[in-house]
């Protein structure tokens, strides 16, 4: 094991990891902005440097500023958290170079796994399932036949566009014609290239995630899934597990195909394999990502696994905890909620200030992972979230229960929050009935959005 | 409690830290508070500008093959390198942020820094 981690992060997973260094007796150094020195990661670290200006990009984001700080600290190893340097494989070999551990996968494992293209080739080398789609660009001559193939509704994408531009949907073979010449023509304007390709659109889509951890000694676990259907403008705002919509045998299936791919990339740490599940129990993978989640708690709370520990282990070379087979078993249900610093009442706007009054609940089955405290100033340069309320429970209708109750004991003042918008999520009978997809925050703010000028 | 001693007892507190005393006796009671913590914003006036490291590294007087004979109390010229932040390969310049004279040398060579410790005092000339 580690004698000293550098934590190349801010905010509450700083915190989170801090708290399992200290648990295992391992050296703790936070690294922090100059917006950054009244925050509680730095608190509460047996070391802190200041590394930096408020921007990220001179101190969270600077390679040379983080590699410097463990080298005049004597960090042997750096954990990334999320976000930030978390999935650069250039930081990873940064630490390499310096002979300082990287807690997270080899640059290579990063570029492969984190880049989409090279992903999708991974996935489909292990016999995990893709979303069905031509492997090149399709002319107007193959078109019809290549969209009965793949099954309507489908998606022409433009082979030259990224960032969502360029895409159409086609739900009937009726339209493929009309709408094939205008998504060219389209991507031709664009992106100079009116080439395109097709994609199998899936009609909302659960969002399922499988958490896996690998040592290199082989031994590789998959965990019970993640559901993070509610989202609103692709960020998450709840994540539960196990999904509603998972039975045990699909649960099988998803587990096998998450260490399947871990197997094939001889991945070494902690990872999460995304997968679109359609209304009809069929899934398809999507992305992984090569680092801790912000999620994790959910599964730690059903498994009562400690990942950062695992994540420790594994990078030391050391065994991982679990040696029961392939799938770890779980207990009950669990909830997080992302209670972030924005005004639900004004869709969402950013919203930034002193924290007054931070009353936390409490009681059986609650967790809080935050780095907020009475008095702490939010500064205006990193993201908005101010703490994860995590519940646990025997069973989901309970855990549902718990988070109103829990909601309704969370006390801020100072700075708006979006708990109003989880206690809108809790009270709503679908999310009540575990009918969630990722068009579900849309539906359930409609009425409330403002109406649009024609 | 005369007037006399009242102000004997204010002058006292002004000494010490305290902010707020009670003094009791039968029915009388007199509190007396006094604001001894000073203004928010005050400013301590000071002649001399810190020079402040422009990053985390390791603090060198010279870059290597060079040498660099600061002392305290000689005189620096605006933009002269008093020494520089060794940040792995790369080498940060630290430099005068006026004329003046060098009063303080707060930093030694081959000492860990980080970014906005003051390294050196200058008085302004």
């Amino acid at each position: 094991m580690f004698k000293k981690v550098l934590i190349a992060n801010r905010g509450e997973i700083a915190v989170r990891v801090i708290r399992t260094l200290r648990e295992l007796g391992v050296g703790s150094v936070a690294v922090y902005s100059e917006a950054d020195r009244s925050s509680l990661h730095v608190r509460l670290a047996d070391e802190a440097v200041c590394i930096g200006p408020a921007m990220a990009k001179d101190s969270y984001l600077s390679i040379p500023a983080i590699i410097s700080a463990a080298k005049v600290t004597g960090a042997d190893a750096i954990h990334p958290g999320y976000g930030f340097l978390s999935e650069n494989a250039d930081f990873s070999a940064a630490c390499r170079d310096n002979g300082i551990t990287f807690i997270g996968p080899s640059p290579k494992s990063i570029q492969q796994l984190g880049h989409k293209a090279e992903a999708r080739k991974m996935a489909v080398k292990a016999g995990v399932p893709v979303t069905p789609g031509t492997k090149d660009c399709v002319s107007v001559k193959e078109a019809a036949a290549a969209a009965a193939k793949i099954g309507f509704p489908i998606m022409i994408k433009a082979a030259a566009g990224g960032g969502g531009k360029g895409i159409r949907i086609v739900r009937e073979a009726a339209q493929l014609g009309k709408e094939m010449t205008m998504a060219s023509s389209e991507a031709k304007a664009a992106f100079g290239n009116g080439e395109v390709y097709f994609e199998k659109y899936i009609e909302l889509p659960r969002h399922i995630e499988v958490q896996f951890a690998r040592d290199m000694h082989g031994n590789v676990i998959a965990f019970p899934e993640r559901d993070c259907s509610i989202q609103r403008r692709h960020q998450k705002l709840v994540e539960e597990t196990p999904s509603p919509a998972v039975d045990k045998k699909l649960r099988a299936k998803l587990e096998k195909a998450a260490v399947d791919l871990a197997e094939a990339a001889k991945y070494v740490g902690v990872g999460t394999v995304e997968f679109l599940l359609t209304q009809t129990g069929e899934f398809y993978f999507m992305e992984v990502n090569t680092r801790l989640q912000v999620e994790h708690p959910v599964t730690e709370c059903v498994t009562g696994f400690d990942l950062v520990r695992e994540q420790l282990l594994a990078a030391s070379g050391e065994k991982l905890t679990y040696t029961g087979g392939h799938n770890v078993p779980l207990t009950g249900h669990s909830i997080e909620h992302r209670i972030n610093a924005e005004d639900f009442s004004r869709n969402f706007a950013p919203s930034v200030g002193r924290i007054e009054e931070w009353l936390l609940p409490g009681g059986p089955g609650l967790r809080v992972d935050t780095h907020v405290y009475a008095g702490y100033n939010l500064p205006i340069y990193y993201d908005s979230m101010l703490a994860k309320l995590i519940v646990w429970a025997p069973t989901r209708e309970m855990a549902v229960e718990r988070s109103r109750r829990a909601l309704a004991e969370f006390k801020v003042k100072g700075v708006k929050t979006t708990i109003p918008a989880h206690q809108l999520i809790v009270e709503s009978a679908d999310f009540k009935a575990g009918k969630t997809d990722t068009g579900f925050m849309e539906r359930l703010l409609a009425p409330a959005e403002p109406v649009k000028a024609a | 409690m005369d007037v006399k001693t009242l102000t004997k007892l204010t002058k006292w507190m002004e000494t010490t830290d305290l902010e707020e005393i009670t003094w009791r006796s039968g029915a009388d009671k007199i509190s007396l508070k006094i604001n001894n913590t000073p203004e928010h914003n005050t400013t301590i006036n000071s002649t001399m500008e810190p020079v402040l490291s422009n990053s985390i590294g390791i603090f060198r007087f010279a870059r290597p093959g060079k040498t660099n004979h600061l002392k305290e109390g000689t005189l620096v010229k605006t933009g002269q390198e008093l020494g520089v932040v060794e940040v792995g390969k790369d080498f940060k310049s630290v430099a005068a942020p006026s004329n003046g004279l060098l009063r303080i040398i707060s930093i030694e060579e081959g000492k860990p820094v980080e970014y906005g410790q003051p390294l050196f005092f200058i008085e302004p000339r």
